[in-house]
């Protein structure tokens, strides 16, 4: 553990700056909602029928759980305790993993290991700035919420459920971090349990066995109930949890080489048959696109198969007077359910599409696109080589998750599958902001582009609340996607067409601009 | 002979730093050329204006009788690049990279990949991965030397070889210049230079400060001469290039230019001397000299 210390203000030192957003939006989000639910539903009968109407919504259930109160606490940790978790969780792993295996993956773990640093510092540094960043965020979300009026107490177990959300997918990642020697499919296996887990707690939750809530982190988050009962115990789930997996994944570490995975690297072929950059860029995004296409067939499968059974469970008056408020008499509820569902997954898809976008910045910073350069392969291929993978990319999983969806859930393949794919511009559009980025202000494409689609997620979130209307909702593409299963063949196109103008105008203007513009390693 | 490399008065700012700043270099074809100055002199820089990836701010740049950044795809076909600072892909083998750096530049010999190969002692089966640095570099190496290009930019190529492996590298590009190729080679170790260089470059600052054949530079630079005296001390502190002078006990030292080392013995001759020692620079001390920055 010697030089622990060190590392702890290395890892803090480089990751100031995100560390800080992510801490500062994080702790001040709660108190907001707080006082957002208090504006809109200022008495208890306002806030009995809100939770009455959400209580009503399998969507509402899937994404969030049960409402355990309906007090303004209740509400708040309802609103943002699954989402919070869900994160600080990624977060957390992105962070985990790229202070361990990244660090072994680009050789400078060798550098600082060579130096007195111990054995088991590089990951006991990581988990300790991350944990701690956990637990910040949540203690400092605590006075503003007390301030708005809510109970310390339950404001703290608050504050802790939240950390516990970080401190959970902190300890996964650290376990993943020590299975494979390159960090992506370190990190790909640790998100994907994470889904796995919080696909778990979205079937106990939507009428499923509930039971199976115990099983994931994402259960034990809500089930402390702040606000609602206060189960200080379910914390100790979390602890064991934490405690257990760190545990293994120190004694995994000790167990492989500085470098190595527990999982060998088999030698490959002798001769190459990669035929250019197009070949190169195919390659190097085969894994994750089946990966992901994968997830997202699997996911539309599920939730196929869950809708089904829907329309007769969800025949309540309440939730029949919401889609008719939405879609009109003659929807059926579990369309409802449905498009709602596919406007939250397709934001998923578009962060899918974004890693694929950002590859050709990764390629530029580590410098292995300064080699291919050197060859006789232009800007414009090499860009589009990877472009395409990006654009391609949500045409696959929007078709995928549709087909699987349709499949399980009226055999109607064609009509579900047009309404996910009705989100392909939006997703395109996030794509062109990431290409446009690349070509003017390739140091910063990474965050910005990142920043981008958190903000259209904020807005969303904003909007669901009131919080925010008319031009701001305007920003984000996602809110101009029609909702297909609901309007039949009157759905309008307009937004379509525009959105992919947009989208291909910025991938181009993205083109044209990194044909201009210097190479930019980051060293 | 036509100039592989023409550069004249190349300038490069990156916001407010001044990398490169008034650069010439000329590479003639067929030749090696060294290219040398220490860290952050803008070796690195000029080599990335050369193959087109940043742009220049000012002056003239030539490459293969092109515009580096307007041909850029169709000069590459004509030359290999091997970086100092080599990555690869991870998860491909080294043998799939060389193919496919291969095939980008229009095909290898298959013959020369397996010699090379066999010669470097690189498995190529093994992913790029798990690959050092210097096994990095091989790779890049045997993808440049097995190419039929026309010249090859290395950027200190051998920083992470092995001093047998070395050696290998320097029979090769002795290989590649009977071929008739034009090598640019930005280095830093001296035998390597004086076994392989036609020419050099010194740069310093982002700006050359010296360039010609290594007997051209020892000529610049001064003889280190010592005597012992038989009579009264010689006049030499009139001479002009003669420096540090020191005389005691009969013994004489000083440090004299090439070109004034003619008076300076004959001066030596009319008082006479009993022994003499003439010392040319060695290499070292016409890097430092350069390097440091000090004054001739």
């Amino acid at each position: 553990m010697t030089g622990t210390a060190t590392l702890i203000r290395l890892i803090v030192r480089r990751d100031r700056v995100p560390l800080l957003v992510w801490i500062a939006i994080s702790a001040v989000l709660p108190a907001g909602i707080a006082s957002g639910t208090t504006a809109l539903y200022p008495d208890q009968a306002a806030r009995d029928a809100f939770a009455t109407e959400s209580l009503g919504s399998p969507a509402q259930l899937a994404t969030r759980g049960p409402i355990y109160a309906a007090s303004v606490g209740g509400l708040t940790a309802w609103t943002l305790g699954s989402s919070l978790a869900l994160i600080g969780g990624l977060i957390s792993i992105l962070l985990v993993i790229r202070h361990t295996r990244g660090e072994e993956e680009t050789g400078r773990r060798e550098l600082l290991s060579a130096g007195v640093v111990g054995r088991h510092a590089p990951l006991a540094a990581a988990l300790a700035v991350v944990c701690t960043a956990n637990l910040l965020l949540g203690l400092l979300a605590v006075p503003a919420l007390v301030a708005s009026g809510l109970p310390a107490g339950s404001s703290l177990l608050f504050g802790l459920s939240t950390a516990a959300g970080g401190w959970a997918f902190a300890a996964v990642a650290a376990v993943t971090a020590q299975l494979t020697a390159a960090s992506g499919p370190a990190r790909g296996i640790a998100i994907a349990t994470g889904g796995l887990l919080y696909a778990l707690r979205s079937l106990a939750d939507t009428g499923g066995a509930a039971w199976l809530a115990w099983l994931s982190p994402f259960g034990w988050v809500r089930l402390t109930k702040p606000y609602a009962g206060d189960r200080w115990w379910v914390l100790g789930l979390v602890a064991v949890f934490v405690a257990a997996l760190t545990a293994a994944a120190f004694r995994l570490s000790t167990r492989r080489d500085v470098a190595g995975g527990l999982v060998p690297t088999r030698p490959g072929p002798d001769t190459g048959a990669l035929s250019g950059a197009f070949g190169l860029a195919a390659r190097l995004h085969r894994g994750a696109l089946v990966g992901f296409t994968t997830g997202f067939g699997l996911m539309g499968a599920l939730l196929g198969v869950a809708a089904r059974g829907l329309d007769a469970q969800l025949d309540t008056p309440r939730f029949r007077e919401l889609a008719t408020t939405i879609a009109g008499a003659d929807a059926r509820v579990s369309d409802v359910f449905f498009t709602f569902v596919m406007y939250v997954l397709s934001q998923l898809v578009a962060a899918a599409a974004l890693v694929s976008a950002l590859r050709a910045r990764g390629e530029e910073a580590v410098g292995r696109a300064e080699l291919l350069l050197s060859t006789p392969v232009g800007r414009l291929r090499w860009g589009l080589s990877h472009l395409v993978f990006a654009l391609v990319s949500p045409v696959l999983l929007l078709t995928v998750l549709g087909a699987a969806a349709g499949l399980g859930y009226d055999g109607d393949i064609a009509r579900v599958t047009a309404a996910t794919l009705a989100h392909l511009p939006a997703v395109w559009t996030v794509v062109g902001i990431a290409a446009l980025l690349f070509g003017v202000l390739p140091r910063a494409a990474v965050a910005v582009s990142w920043t981008a689609l958190g903000l259209f997620l904020l807005v969303d979130l904003l909007a669901e609340f009131k919080l925010a209307s008319g031009f701001v909702l305007a920003l984000s593409p996602f809110t101009h996607v029609p909702a297909v299963l609901l309007g039949g063949a009157s759905a309008p196109v307009a937004p379509l067409l525009w959105l992919t103008a947009v989208a291909g105008t910025l991938t181009a203007v993205g083109l044209v601009l990194l044909r201009r513009r210097d190479l930019a390693p980051a060293t | 002979m036509s100039a592989a490399v023409r550069v004249d008065g190349l300038v490069k700012t990156f916001g407010r730093t001044r990398a490169l700043d008034g650069l010439d270099l000329t590479v003639t074809a067929g030749e090696v050329h060294g290219f040398l100055g220490p860290n952050g002199a803008g070796k690195t820089t000029t080599i990335r204006v050369l193959l087109g990836q940043v742009r220049a701010d000012g002056g003239r740049v030539e490459l293969l009788g092109g515009d580096p950044w307007q041909d850029a795809v169709e000069l590459h076909r004509r030359l290999a690049y091997v970086p100092g600072d080599v990555t690869l892909w991870p998860s491909l083998t080294g043998g799939e990279v060389i193919d496919l750096l291969g095939r980008l530049r229009g095909g290898l010999d298959p013959g020369r990949r397996a010699e090379l190969l066999e010669r470097f002692e690189l498995d190529p089966r093994k992913k790029c991965r798990t690959y050092s640095k210097g096994n990095r570099q091989k790779v890049a190496l045997v993808a440049a030397f097995a190419s039929d290009v026309e010249l090859l930019v290395l950027d200190e190529p051998t920083s992470g070889l092995d001093p047998l492996m070395e050696t290998l590298f320097n029979e090769c590009v002795l290989e590649e210049k009977r071929r008739g190729r034009t090598v640019l080679l930005s280095s830093h170790i001296l035998s390597e230079v004086e076994a392989l260089c036609d020419r050099v470059s010194i740069i310093r600052a982002g700006r050359t400060v010296e360039s010609g054949s290594l007997a051209d530079l020892r000529q610049l630079t001064r003889t280190t001469v010592r005597a012992e005296l038989i009579g009264p001390a010689p006049q030499l502190a009139a001479l002009p290039g003669v420096h540090d002078l020191a005389v005691s006990d009969g013994r004489l030292s000083c440090q004299v230019d090439g070109d004034a080392l003619t008076p300076v013995l004959a001066e030596l001759a009319r008082v006479g001397v009993r022994a003499l020692t003439t010392q040319p620079p060695t290499l070292e001390e016409l890097f430092l000299r350069h390097y440091t920055g000090a004054t001739r």
